[in-house]
């Protein structure tokens, strides 16, 4: 992985392709020493005091890619980081090809193994004291590699119940949201691969996940309204 | 908009007219609104203040303020518009979110109006009632609505018939925070002079310093840990236009991003303040920047109904109105703690 702090001179935005622009981030499309990557910078806010933002660029860029190795390390399946300018922003990853899980469901493939998949993924993430905090059916690429986390931009280091239950809940609103039909099934199968890596403490989590269901104001619920819709 | 559309059969005539009540924190605020042939309005307003001399609101002070100028604030509101009691079509008023106390003395007056004039209650809620003027005055019909004052701080947007909370302060509100620290660092009381709160004045000439942690999780703000750290950097001996600076661009910059995240998120373009912070001069300025480069468009609620207000109150109550929602007035309870997005707004896009 290369680690640079500047990257004067270098007018690197040229020719990549915009995927995306979310609330604080871009993400591009290019390549990097010949593989195909992921471009993602978080740009400047006019609005912020130029020091505040430059701090808080550097800080969240440096945390999302300090997750992205734990979360590696820790066995779970996460686009590769090729490089990291925490000054500019920008975080350089592995392109990972395949379609989002909610797109291969909705085609009608058989997605009952990767629903387990999914559970033992996220299971994987939270062993490793970390939650994801966007854990929704867009956020998940079925890759030839296996199915892949992406988009870490709300995650955060986390052991705690409610946090743990606050993933599952968003992916269960998700999957309600975009494939009612199937959601039950979906949701057992997601818990059966979730506990295989969590053991008993999975119990917890889908019992707090339940009740956030039911509080109906939490910040989970809240979020709920627009789950199923994509970001950044 | 419905321009055209036919007030409800709880209307006397062609036009619909609706007198608000408001008394759910430090001012006893009464309006009328009425539906013309061009849609909703709002006439004149009558409003008094409490102004505590030293310290916070005591609600039981205030109360006792606003029994004594009830009666007056309602008989200015009417002889403002030249409109007589009798041609009121309903009573509306703020059951909540607010002060129990406070909100008790305006359930009561307007309990004792609509059962005298034998004319149908309206019940309002305070948080829906800014974001509603908000709409109106400022013609963005389908806006994230950021909604700051002394008691409340939320970012929210219509989906799917109700406001939903997009994300809120965790513990203390904005105004709250401006006015604390003013207080405790000898500011204020007053908080507010010429139209300018104290800690802007103090931001002037001040430039960020280290120490005060900004804090967004994931769709909320924090504002406790800023007040903490703030005093804290006083009391280590920090230049106080300083720290004034560095606390204001912390609190102003989260509400801002939390805002930006809700219009990339619902992919809405346009961007509305309300509350009683709304009249900020750099909060204005932060959210004019943040929805230009979210390729949005931004305005503020005008100056006179930034502050708690009557008018707000009558305008929700006459669109709750022309929706057929009414209470009896023996089942009219206050909530000190309801919800915003427990309200459904059945007129959305609609009547309004």
């Amino acid at each position: 992985m290369v680690w640079q702090t500047t990257l004067s001179g270098l007018d690197w935005r040229n020719g990549l392709r915009l995927i995306k622009r979310g609330a604080e981030s871009e993400i591009r499309e290019g390549t990097f020493m010949g593989l195909r990557a992921i471009y993602k910078v978080r740009v400047p806010k006019e609005y912020m005091n130029q020091a505040l933002d430059r701090a808080l660029r550097t800080q969240r860029t440096l945390k999302e890619a300090k997750i992205l190795d734990m979360a590696a390390k820790a066995g779970v399946r996460v686009p590769r980081l090729y490089a990291l300018f925490p000054s500019a922003g920008l975080i350089v990853m592995e392109y990972v090809e395949g379609p989002t899980l909610k797109d291969l469901i909705s085609s009608g493939d058989n997605w009952r193994p990767l629903a387990v998949e999914a559970g033992r993924q996220l299971g994987l993430l939270h062993r490793a004291g970390i939650v994801h905090g966007d854990s929704t059916t867009s956020n998940m690429v079925v890759s030839p590699r296996g199915l892949t986390l992406i988009d870490f931009g709300l995650a955060e280091f986390s052991t705690s119940v409610e946090d743990r239950a606050v993933d599952m809940h968003l992916l269960r609103r998700a999957v309600l949201s975009t494939h009612p039909s199937l959601a039950s099934e979906f949701i057992d199968l997601f818990v059966k691969g979730y506990a295989s890596v969590m053991g008993d403490a999975h119990r917890d989590v889908v019992a707090r996940a339940n009740e956030i269901e039911l509080r109906g104001r939490y910040v989970s619920a809240r979020r709920s309204v627009w789950a199923g819709e994509e970001r950044s | 908009m419905a321009t055209a559309a036919t007030p409800s059969s709880l209307c006397q005539g062609s036009e619909c007219l609706v007198l608000g009540i408001e008394s759910t924190a430090h001012t006893f605020g009464v309006g009328i609104a009425r539906w013309g042939s061009k849609g909703p309005e709002l006439l004149r307003d009558s409003r008094r203040s409490y102004v505590p001399k030293s310290g916070g609101i005591l609600p039981r002070e205030v109360s006792q303020f606003f029994s004594q100028v009830a009666a007056k604030v309602i008989e200015e509101a009417l002889s403002l518009n030249s409109i007589s009691a009798r041609e009121l079509d309903a009573i509306a008023v703020a059951l909540g979110p607010g002060m129990g106390p406070q909100l008790r003395i305006g359930a009561t007056v307007a309990r004792a109006l609509a059962a005298s004039l034998n004319k149908p209650l309206v019940p309002v809620n305070h948080a829906l009632a800014h974001i509603e003027v908000a709409r109106l005055t400022t013609n963005l019909r389908d806006p994230v609505v950021l909604y700051v004052s002394g008691g409340n701080t939320m970012v929210t947007t219509y989906v799917d018939g109700r406001y939903r909370v997009f994300g809120e302060t965790l513990d203390m509100a904005l105004g709250n925070l401006l006015d604390t620290f003013a207080r405790e660092a000898h500011l204020g009381p007053p908080y507010v002079i010429n139209g300018v709160h104290v800690v802007d004045k103090c931001a002037e000439g001040g430039q960020m310093i280290e120490g005060i942690p900004y804090v967004v999780k994931g769709q909320d703000v924090s504002f406790s840990g800023i007040l903490t750290a703030a005093l804290r950097l006083l009391r280590r001996g920090a230049r106080l236009n300083d720290v004034c600076y560095t606390l204001r661009e912390i609190a102003f910059s989260a509400v801002t991003e939390v805002t930006e995240r809700c219009m990339a998120h619902t992919g809405k373009k346009q961007v509305v303040l309300t509350g009683g912070v709304a009249a900020n001069d750099l909060l204005n300025r932060k959210l004019d920047m943040m929805a230009r480069s979210q390729g949005g468009v931004y305005a503020p609620v005008p100056k006179w109904y930034s502050g708690d207000n009557g008018a707000m109150i009558a305008l929700t109550g006459l669109l709750a109105l022309m929706s057929n929602i009414t209470v009896e007035p023996e089942r009219a309870y206050i909530n000190q703690m309801w919800r915003l997005d427990e309200v459904d707004v059945p007129w959305y896009g609609k009547l309004l």
